[in-house]
């Protein structure tokens, strides 16, 4: 037994002083000192061996163990500081290989981004329908037929032709307000809605002007909301859109289904109102209309104007994609390249 | 509507720079972007809403401006219409329906020549060709006054009994610029007798009593119209002019004697002529000034700061609103060319714009939260689950319009019949409703042609049904070119097992004409439910699109995968080690490898786990991982599973182990 312990010490001393690796020096590390190593195997053959000579042998056994992994040790320290101060030669400058993953369209990220900011002041969301009645999209709304303000809103009709709709009842919506009437009409307030989605007009395209873009329509309806608050929630949204520093200032308007009505303009981001191409030399470009809710609208949907007051507002998404990107073709947004959409 | 600084200036003192009164007169709600120089003039564009047909006229701009800097204004000449010296005779018969207001008066021996420098210059400013003393007259009080006039010469009246109606259509007419047009049915008309329409009424003169060379003698009206039928008229005829925009807006049916009183000033001044009429004012009402009540808390509260009241009051009185508190109320009177001030938030946005919406303080809305959902309650979070998913796996999202062209229908092989189409597209290119993402998604496969990998796709809404019962399911489609079936199947096995989406079938029904091809693609079927398509494009679509690669592809229905998905619930981690291991079997022709797997998997509990990890010619791979979870397996009875596995492809697919 005794020669068989200084062989498996001699043949590990041996190992350890050829090895290269800190792996393989693990490797042996387990095969000797290991729960079925050599020497765990020898301590349990001891039995084997007369009691007088099982205490010289355990002995001998642990000496062989206390050497091999004192040996180990040292090993795997110089093994440590050879290869540190070797100093090989190693490129970090070479570019990596970037993981084939894809890309976000950045309407989607804007949509998160806006939604996280409603969410977080309670807005609750709705998604309607784009084929939509005139009733919803205009009557509703305070604009009856013949009403010159159809004139900004250009619409699509949809071909009834063998069916049971009149022309002109169903079209494809052109704002995404639609949804106040059909909300409001369902059920009572307190409300707090946000509606992002897709509308259409009829336009020729161009840079500027799409037939069918995103927008994303707010309504609140409560006891006493106010005018101001309608300035502090445009100001809350488009500063943690903009960022803090970003400036806005207010305009009258007209839309038949508020009244007041607001236009919010927002200062450049690019040029900060000195007027640049971007701007197109005004400086400030509008980006949210808004307004008190009309008492018509109410009064439509079943909701007493004299107890609830509420506002209403709308963002054109990629107004606000184009302002974060700097994006100046409306049209880049909807041409699905892999040049355009991997930059997001 | 160009309003030149010099013409607002006869009217109001203007104080403020150019670039602040452009931000004011924004600000107070006439949108001033731009100007234009015209010789020392500044010539502005404004863009009038339109509820405030009183903006397209240069006296009421000039109202606005004296309201914004608190002044005066003051108003043109328009002295009373002396007495006739003779009187011509004409009659009219008139229809309150269709003309609330009427006025008109006859000029005799009038001297028609070149109208003065002035009014010649400024017409050109505003964007109007001088004619002639007669009408430009006309023309420069509308757009002073902001009510439209019309001159006729009166002795090619064929009759002196003038008659107005409405068109029966077909009627044939010539405007004052000799142009023809037949007339829609419902147009409001004059004529001189039952043949002859002369006036196209609030949209353009006739011709054949326009102002000659040879004009001695005129008619001059200012009526009010109908506003609706002004405007289904103009829009059938596809004509507008500037008094039409002004009639379908609303014009002053309060101003038309004030504006003849104007008119005649200056055609007496500027070509002579003698009152040869008496007054003609034919109105349905007395035009009596309307009062307003409005409760000053209501105007605080719409408002949400309380306004002084001598500053309420010193605001409306600025707009000719002759305001007065009594006991909490605010009583005003409203001029008839405020026909847009009806309510008590219409006085409300006028003390608010007026105080300068950016003087108001900004507050957050006090306001409680609504613990019901609200109707179209909408939550995205699944759709962006499955995005972020495709885009961990290399695809990327695009966005198409929902608008697209029978051709790219027709080119898809999908049937045109189960498409809802537009009348009035803005091209052809874009009248259809897409009920499919993929057409879109195969022009964005040629738009990137010249990329060996493509990898895109698209969430969105399409278009079902017909006119009389539509719906518009949400959509996922994805389309990838130069990577391999297993590779495409396998983004669609990850979005499956992440939603914990178990025992779907791939039917193999797929028409030999369609999108997809005939037998490399299928049907996803859950609980005989379409759930969507899977595979590769019919070869004959992509010839149509010139692409010559193949293309992969899969659609599915977001609601159908939102009905069908499960939450994830977690399966505590075993204490003891599975036993994994290899088996290789083959398999004869057209065998199909995942119901192999899936009846294997089916066969024993203690199958934790099987996946395809090599295929060899016919020879397949499979790791199998056997585990108990209340101990570890011994040899045997992973043999037992092991015999029972090879039993079960021997005999059921004839499969042999390797």
């Amino acid at each position: 037994m005794q020669e068989e312990i200084n062989n498996i010490k001699n043949q590990a001393i041996a190992q350890i002083m050829e090895v290269k690796t800190l792996s393989e020096l693990e490797e042996i590390r387990i095969s000797y000192l290991g729960r079925n190593g050599k020497i765990n195997n020898l301590l349990k053959k001891i039995k084997e061996v007369s009691i007088e000579k099982r205490g010289s042998m355990g002995s001998l056994i642990n000496e062989a163990k206390t050497t091999i992994d004192k040996l180990l040790n040292e090993k795997r320290f110089g093994l440590i500081k050879s290869i540190t101060e070797k100093r090989e030669w190693f490129d970090t400058t070479i570019p990596g290989i970037i993981p084939d993953i894809g890309h976000l369209h950045p309407q989607t990220v804007v949509y998160e981004e806006v939604k996280s900011i409603f969410n977080y002041l309670g807005y609750q969301i709705a998604d309607g329908p784009e084929i939509e009645t005139d009733y919803y999209n205009f009557e509703a709304l305070n604009i009856p037929k013949d009403h010159p303000a159809r004139d900004t809103m250009q619409t699509f009709y949809l071909d009834t032709k063998g069916s049971h709709v009149k022309l002109g009842e169903l079209i494809l919506r052109t704002q995404t307000s639609a949804m106040q009437g059909r909300v409001m009409g369902k059920v009572s307030p307190p409300l707090k809605v946000l509606v992002p989605g897709k509308n259409f007009r009829y336009e020729q395209v161009d840079a500027s002007h799409g037939f069918e873009f995103w927008q994303v329509e707010g309504f609140v309806v409560d006891k006493n909301i106010h005018l101001t608050d309608l300035f502090g929630t445009i100001e809350y949204v488009l500063k943690k859109l903009f960022g803090e520093s970003s400036k806005i200032r207010f305009a009258t308007t007209n839309f038949s289904f508020v009244e007041p009505g607001v236009d919010t303009y927002l200062q450049c981001t690019l040029c900060k109102g000195k007027g640049c191409s971007f701007c197109k030399k005004s400086g400030w470009s509008e980006i949210m209309p808004a307004g008190m809710i009309h008492p018509f609208v109410f009064k439509e949907a079943g909701i007493d104007p004299n107890k609830w007051t509420g506002f209403a507002f709308a963002i054109g998404f990629s107004r606000i994609i184009n302002l974060k990107y700097q994006i100046s073709d409306l049209r880049t947004l909807t041409t699905p390249d892999l040049r355009i959409l991997k930059q997001f | 509507m160009k309003a030149p600084l010099s013409w607002l200036k006869e009217f109001v003192d203007i104080g403020l720079k150019t670039n602040d009164l452009m931000w004011k007169l924004t600000e107070i709600g006439l949108t001033t972007e731009s100007f234009e120089k015209i010789d020392n003039d500044i010539v502005f564009e404004t863009e009038v809403t339109p509820n405030r047909p009183d903006w397209l006229s240069i006296i009421g701009i000039a109202r606005e401006i004296a309201a914004i800097e608190n002044k005066k204004i003051r108003l043109p000449l328009m002295p009373d219409i002396p007495k006739p010296k003779k009187v011509l005779p004409l009659s009219i018969k008139t229809d309150y329906q269709l003309s609330p207001r009427y006025s008109g008066i006859i000029i005799s021996d009038v001297k028609i020549s070149a109208s003065p420098n002035f009014i010649q210059e400024r017409l050109k400013k505003v964007g109007l060709r001088p004619i002639n003393n007669l009408v430009d007259i006309t023309n420069y009080c509308m757009f002073e006054l902001g009510i439209p006039i019309h001159v006729f010469d009166y002795d090619k009246f064929l009759s002196q009994n003038l008659s107005m109606e409405l068109s029966r259509g077909g009627e044939s007419f010539s405007s004052v610029d000799e142009i023809k047009y037949v007339l829609p049915k419902g147009a409001i008309i004059i004529k001189d007798t039952p043949e002859r329409v002369i006036d196209l009424c609030g949209i353009k003169g006739g011709g054949n009593t326009g102002i000659g060379e040879n004009t001695k003698n005129i008619f001059i009206h200012v009526p009010i119209y109908n506003p609706i039928l002004v405007r289904k008229a103009s829009q059938s005829l596809k004509l507008a002019s500037e008094a039409s925009y002004i009639y379908e807006r609303g014009a002053n049916a309060g101003g038309t004697i004030d504006t003849l009183k104007r008119v005649v000033f200056l055609m007496m001044k500027y070509a002579k002529g003698n009152i040869a009429s008496n007054l003609i004012d034919e109105k349905k009402e007395k035009f009596e000034l309307k009062k307003l009540t409005t409760s000053l808390a209501k105007i605080e509260n719409v408002l949400g700061l309380k306004i002084p009241e001598t500053k309420i009051l010193s605001i409306l009185d600025s707009l000719n609103l002759s305001p007065k508190i009594a006991q909490g109320k605010l009583i005003t009177t409203i001029p008839t060319y405020r026909g847009d001030i009806k309510a008590d938030e219409d006085i409300i946005e006028e003390i608010a714009r007026i105080y300068g919406y950016n003087n108001f303080p900004k507050t957050l809305p006090v306001s409680s939260v609504n613990k019901r959902k609200i109707p179209y309650f909408f939550d995205n979070t699944l759709h962006l689950q499955i995005k972020n998913l495709l885009v961990a796996t290399g695809f990327s999202e695009s966005m198409n319009l929902s608008l697209i062209s029978k051709n790219l229908i027709q080119s898809c092989q999908l049937p045109l019949n189960k498409h809802l189409k537009i009348v009035n597209p803005v091209s052809n290119e874009y009248e259809y409703l897409r009920n499919s993402l993929i057409p879109s998604l195969i022009k964005s496969l040629k738009i990137n042609e010249n990329e060996e990998r493509v990898k895109v796709f698209e969430l969105a809404k399409v278009y079902n049904g017909n006119p009389d019962r539509h719906n518009e399911p949400y959509k996922l489609s994805a389309l990838a070119k130069g990577i391999s079936f297993r590779e495409l199947k396998g983004v669609l096995d990850l979005i499956f097992s992440r939603f914990n989406i178990k025992n779907l079938k791939f039917g193999q029904e797929i028409p030999l004409e369609g999108l997809w091809h005939p037998n490399k693609s299928s049907e996803i079927i859950y609980n005989n439910k379409t759930a969507g398509f899977l595979g590769y494009l019919n070869p004959q679509v992509l010839h149509n699109h010139l692409i010559v690669d193949d293309i992969l592809g899969f659609e599915l229905d977001l609601k159908v995968l939102e009905e069908i998905s499960k939450k994830t619930i977690y399966k505590p981690i075993s204490q003891f080690p599975a036993q994994l291991e290899d088996l290789t079997f083959t398999f004869p022709e057209k065998t199909k490898i995942g119901t192999v797997l899936e009846n294997i998997r089916k066969i024993d509990r203690l199958i934790f786990n099987i996946e395809l990890t090599d295929i060899y010619k016919d020879a397949y791979t499979f790791k199998i991982w056997y585990q108990h979870p209340k101990k570890t397996l011994n040899d045997r009875e992973v043999e037992n599973i092991r015999l029972k596995i090879i039993q079960l492809v021997k005999n059921k697919f004839g499969g042999r182990v390797k």
